[in-house]
């Protein structure tokens, strides 16, 4: 039988199967090459996905990025150590302070000087409050990418109370440039110790809520868990960090494997921990499991700022430094974990007022080549999903 | 392991490449010209050898760099002959870091391509390519990765000078 009906069989078609009574053919149809953005919400930016799907199946896909490139890394060689300060705001818009703090340790790291444990300590809870922002933003766009509009408010309520307290310390909502070489800008004003310990009261009684609302939700397991899947090999070749690699199960982060600050101390108190992606809802390293490490890190960021509230201490909150800031001639590179991963700078100095070079290894840049490799094989549907679990911003992949 | 355990072991399993090392040091008081070097520690590595290295590296089991973190280059100043090439690897499991330096050639600016090694390589050896004009040999998808396909010049080195104009859009 089955001779008889591939001869009648129009080109395009292949045969799958014949039963008694029954033919099964697939319609073989032209590849289709698809864009996917430039401007498309899931992209969190501007990025261009080129996927070549067959019907719902994508079987190749390469990103286009570039489209926010402003040349940080080029600002970086012709303006002095200080003034570079606001354009690291720049590059991951949700994690400014984050920024601040890895361009400054590393301009440390060549200077030497000497950091007030006043300062270091406004340091760890202005980046630990910010990076509970950024997992808020990151969870909450994520439940809009793949269909769930109301975490999202949810998650921005906190959110901007977090910003409020910004704007409190700094004056800024957005691009803060608070933490500066060598300290802080300024010391935080009165009262403002007592909102961030009632904000954090107030973060451990709604924390509740991300999980309910989203995180266990069934349609969203359903959407999420078995999803891009990222082995551990993969994980530590294409050189992922951050929450992509305890999204795969592998326990390391920089706080506590290679402290900087006061990070060391507050592990050896026991008042944090890391946690690991153990792949409940499906295999371990999907978007599901990525998602789980960013929600529960929130908590820890919480007791982190917990801890410098218990043990703040006075004093000024900026080192001598002089005006017309000359570093010593020499390179150095620091990696902190920002909420993405690790943020890297990698800075020479020729003993100058102006960088020779200031390089910026933003995290969303290595964890976005993974694309290319976890998004064919999957359905057009989940690639909003795979790409929302990466947690990329566009400012720092293209700079 | 420190930086001088991990120099120790390069040079006890003769990683291939491996040319010096340079620490941070004081300034010599008696010389008022040296102004010492701040920073961090890092070992000198014959460029073309670099690929090699970094698989050594990789697959000694004291040293276990499993991970490529940043690939990138410097061009110190107009006048020099040399680019860096620059790598950060890291050890997950000894918890280690090894900052590698490797100088080329600005007339031959060619060398192996570590994307056989490590894949975290392929985009910062792309953008290194585009930024810093150098040719990455055997990699696998040598595109312009931040700038546009057409534009001219290699804008991270010193003698680039800022195109006029780009496809009649002003750049003064």
């Amino acid at each position: 039988m089955a001779n008889e009906v591939t001869k009648t069989m129009p080109p395009n078609t292949r045969l799958l199967r014949t039963d008694a009574s029954e033919v099964t053919v697939d319609i073989r149809t032209p590849d289709l090459e698809i864009n996917f953005g430039p401007q498309h919400p899931a992209t969190h930016g501007v990025m261009r996905v080129l996927m070549r799907t067959d019907g719902e199946l994508v079987t190749g896909a390469q990103p286009h990025l570039g489209y926010l490139h402003r040349c940080a890394e080029k600002i970086g060689e012709n303006v002095e150590w200080l003034q570079y300060l606001p354009y690291t705001d720049r590059y991951d818009y949700l994690a400014s302070m984050n920024n601040n703090l890895g361009y400054s340790l590393a301009v440390e790291a060549l200077l030497g000087v000497e950091i007030p444990r006043r300062a270091t300590l406004i340091r760890i809870i202005c980046a630990e409050l910010n990076r509970i922002g950024s997992h808020l933003v990151a969870f909450g766009t994520y439940g809009l990418d793949i269909g769930a509009f109301t975490p999202f408010l949810y998650c921005f309520r906190e959110r901007e109370w977090m910003m409020s307290l910004f704007e409190k310390i700094c004056g800024a909502r957005l691009t803060y440039s608070y933490i500066r070489i060598g300290g802080v800008f300024n010391d935080a004003p009165p009262g403002w110790f007592e909102e961030v310990a009632r904000f954090c009261d107030v973060f451990e009684r709604k924390w509740p809520e991300y999980v309910d609302l989203l995180l266990v939700n069934q349609i969203y397991v359903k959407r999420t868990a078995n999803v891009g899947v990222i082995s551990r090999e993969m994980a530590l070749d294409f050189g992922l960090s951050g929450t992509m690699l305890r999204g795969s199960g592998i326990d390391w982060d920089l706080r506590r494997d290679m402290p900087y600050m006061c990070y060391g101390e507050i592990w050896r108190d026991g008042a944090y921990k890391i946690p690991l992606a153990k792949g409940e809802m499906g295999a371990l390293g999907d978007c599901w499991d990525r998602s789980w490490v960013r929600v529960m890190e929130m908590m820890e960021s919480i007791r982190i700022v917990r801890w410098c509230l218990d043990h703040m201490v006075d004093g000024p909150v900026i080192g001598e430094l002089p005006k017309s800031l000359k570093v010593p001639a020499g390179e150095a590179y620091v990696g902190i974990e920002n909420p993405r991963g690790e943020l890297g700078h990698y800075i020479v100095s020729d003993g100058g007022k102006v960088a020779v070079r200031t390089r910026v290894r933003g995290p969303s840049f290595s964890n976005l080549a993974v694309l290319e490799d976890i998004l064919p094989g999957s359905l057009v549907g989940d690639a909003v999903a795979i790409i929302g679990s990466t947690d990329i911003v566009v400012g720092e992949t293209d700079r | 392991m420190d930086f001088q355990g991990i120099l120790d072991r390069l040079t006890a399993i003769r990683a291939p490449g491996l040319v010096a090392s340079d620490e941070p040091r004081q300034a010599d008081p008696k010389d008022k010209k040296d102004k010492g070097r701040a920073g961090d520690p890092f070992v000198i590595v014959d460029a073309q050898q670099l690929a090699e290295f970094v698989r050594a590296c990789r697959d000694d089991d004291r040293l276990h760099f499993e991970q490529l973190v940043d690939l990138t280059a410097t061009d110190p100043s107009k006048d020099a002959a040399e680019l860096w090439i620059n790598v950060q690897l890291l050890s997950l499991k000894f918890r280690h870091r090894l900052a590698i330096k490797a100088l080329l050639p600005k007339t031959a600016a060619s060398l192996p391509s570590l994307v056989p090694v490590h894949r975290a390589s392929q985009w910062h050896e792309r953008e290194c390519a585009e930024m810093f004009g150098i040719r990455f040999v055997g990699h696998p998808d040598p595109r312009n990765i931040l700038l546009p396909d057409d534009w001219a010049g290699h804008p991270l080195r010193k003698d680039y000078e800022f195109p006029k104009e780009y496809h009649g859009i002003s750049c003064e």
